[in-house]
């Protein structure tokens, strides 16, 4: 009888009801869609909840201890590309600082331009097909590079929000953020109506030299 | 190693010191808009010891990277990709599928405008959009709190049937797409 699955679910439904946090199994997944409604429906059940006195104070004590990040943000630093060696790189990104509230001007790119950068061939102009982004890697500096006739241009490969690689979709001709569905043209431009503009991402240096795609990168 | 043509070295050596938080001014802000995340999250997980835990992690992720003076609608954006980004990632760890594999049935629209009705209204037109059997089980057990006898009592059938058709009924809501 344990195996049935709406004894599983009906345990899970109760918990809820109850109030109790989900405790899900691996094999839950097989009813993930009643599971996650179930949850949906007993939130309903209770209407809008607020945060209670005793957790917003908790909460607001471990922001104003939590430690701040550095003179880079986590995202300018995996803009660059550079991960954990952000702050001994040096590299800067001029154009716009990577504040939150730059939102209102979401087409304004800023340009990677890495101290102490240097040119890496990424491919031979032919295997770059028009219009199509292609993942590059300029040694630390993650890149779209999108060919137009005898030229290229390139943007990072990085989320202008979160801090996820993008990735290509043909279909739709997209640059798309794993983390959170959002979308971008090839060049870079935010693609989507939602409540907030996103930043465009930012312009990494490419060139074509002597038939060959080179990006600048560190 | 060529040094590259342009940008000149000269011109991307400045670097540039983005301004962090030091002042509660932003976290204020945050902890107010950081209500509505609660509820976004409270309307997804359906309990509080879990909603607790991700908006602590959505705070912790997200605040110590605003900006001082960032205004509070960029906040709150930032706040809520946030939040879908860690609901995601509780589900996916919960169940143990990928995120990709859930994303049709996390159905994280941001919330516009007031939260307050959200939720109840949602789920009333999610059941309104079943058979009458499926509603009338999922309504006294989830809307009401009936347990299982009282629901099998009020609908004249056995514990055992109305746990099949409880479960039969979730999975048929889970299906039902709203507009917008």
């Amino acid at each position: 009888m344990g195996d049935k699955r709406e004894n599983r679910v009906e345990q899970i439904v109760n918990d809820l009801l109850r109030g109790r946090r989900l405790k899900l199994r691996p094999g839950d997944a097989e009813d993930k869609e009643a599971i996650i409604m179930a949850a949906r429906l007993s939130a309903a059940r209770q209407g809008p909840q607020r945060m209670t006195p005793a957790f917003r104070q908790r909460l607001s004590r471990q922001l104003e201890s939590a430690p701040r990040e550095g003179l880079l943000t986590r995202r300018a630093a995996l803009v660059a590309g550079l991960g954990v060696a952000a702050g001994a790189v040096g590299g800067s990104i001029l154009g716009r600082s990577l504040q939150l509230d730059h939102a209102p001007s979401p087409a304004s790119a800023s340009v990677v331009r890495p101290a102490n950068g240097r040119w890496f061939d990424v491919g031979s102009l032919d295997d770059f097909q028009p219009g199509e982004a292609k993942l590059v890697k300029a040694g630390a500096v993650g890149a779209f590079v999108v060919r137009q006739g005898d030229s290229v241009s390139a943007v990072s490969s990085m989320c202008s929000d979160l801090p996820c690689e993008l990735w290509w979709n043909n279909q739709s001709d997209m640059l798309v953020c794993p983390c959170h569905n959002r979308t971008f043209t090839a060049g870079g431009k935010s693609n989507d109506d939602w409540r907030y503009p996103l930043p465009s991402l930012d312009v990494v240096m490419a060139r074509v030299n002597d038939g060959r795609v080179e990006v600048l990168g560190v | 190693m060529n040094a590259p043509d342009q940008p000149s070295k000269a011109g991307a050596a400045g670097g540039e010191v983005v301004q962090l938080p030091a002042a509660p001014r932003a976290t204020d802000i945050a902890i107010d808009e950081l209500e509505m995340v609660y509820a976004f999250i409270y309307a997804r997980v359906g309990n509080r010891a879990d909603a607790e835990d991700l908006t602590q992690q959505v705070a912790l992720k997200a605040i110590p990277r605003l900006r001082q003076g960032a205004p509070a609608s960029a906040i709150r954006g930032y706040l809520f990709a946030t939040a879908r980004s860690v609901l995601g990632g509780f589900w996916s760890v919960r169940l143990g599928l990928s995120v990709s594999e859930l994303h049709d049935d996390l159905a994280m629209v941001t919330p516009t405008g007031e939260y307050s009705e959200e939720t109840a209204e949602r789920a009333q037109r999610i059941l309104a959009a079943l058979s009458d059997n499926y509603r009338h089980v999922l309504e006294l057990r989830f809307l009401h709190g009936y347990s299982l006898k009282e629901v099998a009592a009020e609908m004249r059938s056995t514990v055992g049937a109305v746990k099949v058709m409880q479960l039969r009924a979730l999975r048929a809501a889970a299906k039902v797409r709203l507009d917008g």
